[in-house]
């Protein structure tokens, strides 16, 4: 049961705290969370519109110094399928991408020592120059911190020479859960719960804005979920640099992690946790439901659990295959699925600009 | 859960009618169908969920088995079937089917094609060989399709078909082959396959022979909203003709490569739940909603079990016909797999057999809830809070709190008094100064002739049967043989007197059994001769349990009753007794005869009934002969 005081708070739209975010999270039942989710999410995005971004993910390294227990894509220097491409291999790759309708390229890459500080300037300036079609959405807060570890730079002139260069957005990436007892455990060399912060809270300032993501379902608890919830939201109250909220599920299969939590986190822990997340952050606009790692069906759900958006066409763990597989009928299976869930579509860019509008003809096909 | 804050106005004049207990038409359902406020519709549906099941979501170990794939049909929408000439045909031996089975499986659930090559011992032999190897597996085997092909192969009446499976030991059959009950369809789809009247014959059939059995619908292909809920007010109606039908379940239609969707074209989430919430809605006489994950996805199926769906099948092993058609889940599911989802969907997960009975429950705070309209005024106005309700037999509560599953329940008193040591009598109970209408004693002859003579009874609780055999020995003087029957089992022909409890002897007391001339009503005779109440069940809670549980429950049950005493009946009371054929005075008549107290008066009554029924140690299971069931 919901508390009448914590509706009321939803309902008048005052925060909700941290322990009251808890006791959602525990002990509320699943349609009751939903209701509040979807009274909450009108509020913000008034529209039965569900956004979705062409977009892809491809990785300019495996090689990872970090060893973090629950990735299972990562390499050392030396393995037999270790590689980091060239600037100019990814400039090819987004090139491919971008003549396929792609519009943001979410780069990753493992933090790997050889790769100096201008491999990932020039990245920017030859995308930015030589891709003018695609949006740069590059580096997530580690990779960031390694930057500056290895160039000896502050994370402030790190941000501000991506700036520079043109980067305006970053992905959310890397913060796992914002607790240091979990990321001890799971990311020891991954940088603080602090680090995570201090990164995203400066390049807020400078003007980027970001994603902000939580993995959820190996050894965290619900404080810890709650804790970083609360520090997003914090740091949200500064800059309002965040797009959007990006949670997903730890996948076991192949981590070290996996073989202490061998079973994936439940499809109602999803729904509970995007329907947490759309009451409790009230100053994020947007609440991503990532229908590619998450399953289809449970995508389509979550738009009724308060996400309003569909996240990328693409989410490619391997830089050579993704060109391979980003056709239009993404981009069109995308759209039925908005459109089966009974909402209207709309493409974004990746500041949530809307591009074109895919109107739901008929919400429930009937033959 | 809260109340409703509908976003679609439209559905508040449906959710009136579903509160009052009035029927949804088609045009209700097409409504629902085409609301954009899942959530509430959802809710609505969750309501009904938790009125019939409470908090169980059951499933089952169980092993699908397809024993061919070789058909003499071809239906569109199957990849499954093959001709005895291709090369992927199969035809399992006896021994094949048996290897499949695991000691652990409590039901088999075994359909197939329309195979031309076997004769009928084969289908008897593999029912009598599964259970004679696995005596614990209840069997659920041949839907009605593969029924009516036995019955034109091999030139025997449907009776006749029924009778030999039964005697080899099937206990349910499953659902399928139903797909929709529209002609134009058919005709499109599968039109060598039996129709409507053929399928629902074939179940109400089963159903008179005391054959429980399941109902499926096939949905997400070229069928529109109209024609899948006239498939539920079809089955609806057949519901009410005979009470057989355990679980209704939509099924999600698979492309694959049938040409008839696009192979990624898979039935939206939205639409998935929505037919399950609303299948809940129109089906108010179905005790069980299945969320078949096998095509639902894990995902859709766990969302299911808070849109209405008490049951998510089971670990089903080795299916193919959904997955040859695409299906993307995967082939079986582990135990731990499903009682995580089941739990994280705030629901408590039951083990059950083939005719829905709690084998084992996994879950915190259980409560347990016994079904019948006598304990509906504890249950109607209980706010739960930390507590989690499971509905089941007093047998099967008295079962589970032995083994310390559940912390509280009304016991049937014999098992309160078996587990004294452990238990905690509370404030409430479940007695009866006179007529209590619901332990009926249906005889063809007068109490002094039943000497040497055969009873049935059922087996729900123990109470009532040591009642009967105090009665039967210390107040007339006589020795009869005590048989149980099996639940849900109508057919009293070889019995000489029936012992009858809740709803069924409520039920029966209204309509009469034919042949049955004597009746009495238990609690009446109890009291001519002792001048004393009858305590038939106890509420009482595991002595262990905190303090502060035990005060939370103790209060949940004081409002809810007080609350109920004051609307008496309540709708919902009367509600339950529309359902089993009473009026709304009959019901007022029947709960105001109840006693929910207990006080002085009960509490020596209940001394005086151990003194009778407990003086030689458990005599009764000597003279105890199971029949059928285990």
């Amino acid at each position: 049961m919901i508390s009448p005081a914590i509706q009321a708070k939803v309902k008048n739209g005052e925060r909700i705290s941290r322990s009251e975010g808890i006791r959602l999270l525990r002990d509320a039942e699943l349609l009751d969370l939903a209701e509040m989710a979807n009274l909450v999410r009108f509020r913000h995005n008034p529209c039965p519109r569900v956004t979705f971004v062409v977009d892809t993910n491809p990785n300019y390294t495996n090689i990872c110094e970090n060893d973090c227990t629950f990735c299972a894509f990562y390499r050392r220097r030396g393995d037999k399928d270790a590689y980091s491409a060239t600037v100019s291999e990814m400039i090819i790759n987004f090139q491919a991408a971008a003549a396929k309708g792609v519009t943001t390229i979410l780069l990753q890459g493992g933090v790997n020592a050889e790769l100096p500080f201008d491999y990932f300037l020039e990245m920017v300036k030859k995308t930015i120059a030589e891709v003018p079609a695609v949006h740069p959405h590059f580096y997530s807060a580690p990779e960031i911190m390694g930057m500056s570890r290895l160039s000896g730079l502050s994370i402030h002139e790190v941000l501000q020479q991506l700036w520079d260069a043109g980067l305006r957005t970053l992905p959310g990436g890397g913060a796992e859960v914002l607790s240091d007892r979990v990321k001890k455990k799971i990311s020891p060399r991954k940088g603080s719960t602090a680090d995570w912060l201090a990164v995203m809270r400066e390049a807020h300032r400078i003007g980027f804005k970001s994603t902000a993501t939580m993995m959820y379902g190996h050894l965290e608890r619900e404080q810890d979920i709650l804790a970083h919830l609360e520090s997003i939201r914090n740091l949200q109250d500064e800059y309002g640099g965040f797009t959007a909220f990006v949670p997903w599920s730890f996948k076991p299969d192949n981590s070290p992690l996996g073989k202490i939590i061998p079973q994936r986190a439940t499809p109602t822990r999803y729904l509970r946790i995007i329907a947490l997340a759309r009451i409790f952050l009230d100053n994020f606009p947007h609440i991503q439901s990532s229908w590619f790692s998450e399953g289809k069906k449970i995508g389509q759900l979550a738009l009724y659990f308060g996400a309003d958006d569909f996240g990328g066409t693409l989410l490619e763990e391997n830089v050579h295959a993704a060109a391979n597989y980003l056709n239009q009928t993404n981009v069109n299976e995308c759209i039925t699925m908005i459109h089966a869930a009974g909402f209207d579509a709309a493409e974004r860019n990746t500041c949530y600009e809307i591009r074109k509008v895919f109107l739901k003809t008929n919400p429930y096909r009937q033959s | 859960m809260t109340d409703i804050n509908f976003r679609d106005d439209g559905l508040v004049p449906l959710w009136n009618k579903v509160q009052g207990g009035e029927r949804l038409t088609l045009q209700d359902g097409l409504t629902l169908f085409g609301t954009n406020d899942i959530i509430s519709l959802g809710k609505m549906a969750a309501t009904v969920q938790q009125r019939m099941s409470g908090d169980a979501v059951y499933f089952a170990l169980n092993q699908k088995i397809e024993p061919s794939n070789i058909c003499v049909l071809s239906c569109r929408f199957c990849n499954f079937a093959m001709k005895a000439d291709q090369p992927a045909a199969y035809d399992m031996s006896l021994d094949e089917i048996l290897g499949l089975i695991k000691p652990e499986i409590r039901e088999v659930h075994i359909t197939g094609s329309l195979n031309p090559q076997r004769p009928w011992n084969y289908y008897l032999e593999m029912i009598r060989q599964i259970k004679e190897h696995y005596p614990q597996t209840d069997v659920k085997a041949f839907t009605a399709v593969e029924l009516d092909f036995f019955r034109k192969k091999f030139k025997l009446p449907l009776q006749e078909i029924l009778a030999q499976l039964k005697a080899a030991g099937l206990d349910t059959l499953p659902g399928g082959g139903a797909e929709v009950f529209s002609e134009r369809i058919r005709q499109e789809l599968y039109p060598r396959k039996i129709g409507a009247k053929t399928w629902l014959d074939i179940h109400k059939a089963a159903h008179r022979f005391g054959i429980r059995s399941n109902a499926t619908l096939l949905y997400g292909h070229i069928e529109t909203y109209e024609e899948r809920l006239e498939h539920l007010i079809q089955l609806r109606a057949a519901q009410d003709e005979t009470g057989g039908f355990l679980a209704f379940i939509p099924l999600a239609f698979q492309p694959g490569t049938t040409g008839i969707k696009a192979p990624h074209e898979f039935t939206s989430a939205i639409d998935d739940l929505k037919t399950i919430a609303i299948s809940r809605l129109m089906l108010d006489n179905f005790p069980h909603i299945k969320a078949y994950w096998v095509m639902l996805t894990e995902d859709v199926a766990a969302a299911a079990l808070n849109f209405g769906a008490d049951d998510l099948e089971g670990t089903v092993g080795g299916e193919k016909i959904a997955h040859d058609a695409g299906a993307t889940s995967p082939m079986s599911l582990a135990k731990e797999r499903l009682i995580n989802i089941i739990r994280d969907a705030g629901k408590i997960a039951v083990e059950r057999d083939g005719l829905y009975r709690p084998l084992e429950v996994h879950g915190e705070g259980i409560v347990g809830k016994i079904p019948y309209l006598n304990s509906v005024p504890f249950y109607n106005y209980f706010e739960k809070g930390r507590f989690k309700l499971l509905p089941a037999a007093p047998r099967y509560l008295g079962m589970l709190s032995a083994r310390g599953r559940i912390i509280a329940a009304p016991f049937s008193l014999m098992d309160y008094l078996a587990q004294e040591d452990k238990l905690e009598l509370m404030d409430y109970c479940i007695a009866s100064y006179e007529q209590v209408r619901s332990i009926m004693f249906f005889s063809r002859f007068p109490w002094s002739e039943l000497q040497g003579k055969n009873i049935g009874i059922i087996d729900d609780t123990a109470t009532s049967v040591h009642l009967l055999r105090v009665l039967l020995e210390k107040k007339y003087g006589v020795q009869a043989n005590l048989t149980r029957m099996a639940g849900g089992n109508q057919d009293y022909r070889n019995f000489d007197a029936v012992l009858l409890i809740g709803d069924e002897a409520l039920r029966a007391n209204k309509t009469g059994l034919p042949g049955f001339t004597a009746v009495f009503d238990l609690a009446v005779e109890w009291f001519d001769w002792q001048k004393m109440p009858f305590v038939f069940a106890v509420w009482a809670v595991q002595k262990s349990l905190p303090l502060g549980m035990k005060k939370e429950l103790s209060t949940a049950l004081r409002k809810a009753l007080a609350r109920e005493e004051k609307e008496h009946p309540s709708l919902l009371s009367t509600l339950h007794g529309r359902r089993i054929g009473l009026t709304q005075a009959e019901t007022a008549a029947y709960l105001g005869g109840i006693t929910f107290r207990l006080g002085e008066a009960e509490k020596a009554a209940i001394k005086v009934f151990r003194k009778l029924a407990l003086p030689v140690p458990d005599k009764r299971d000597n003279s105890l002969k199971s029949k059928g069931k285990k």
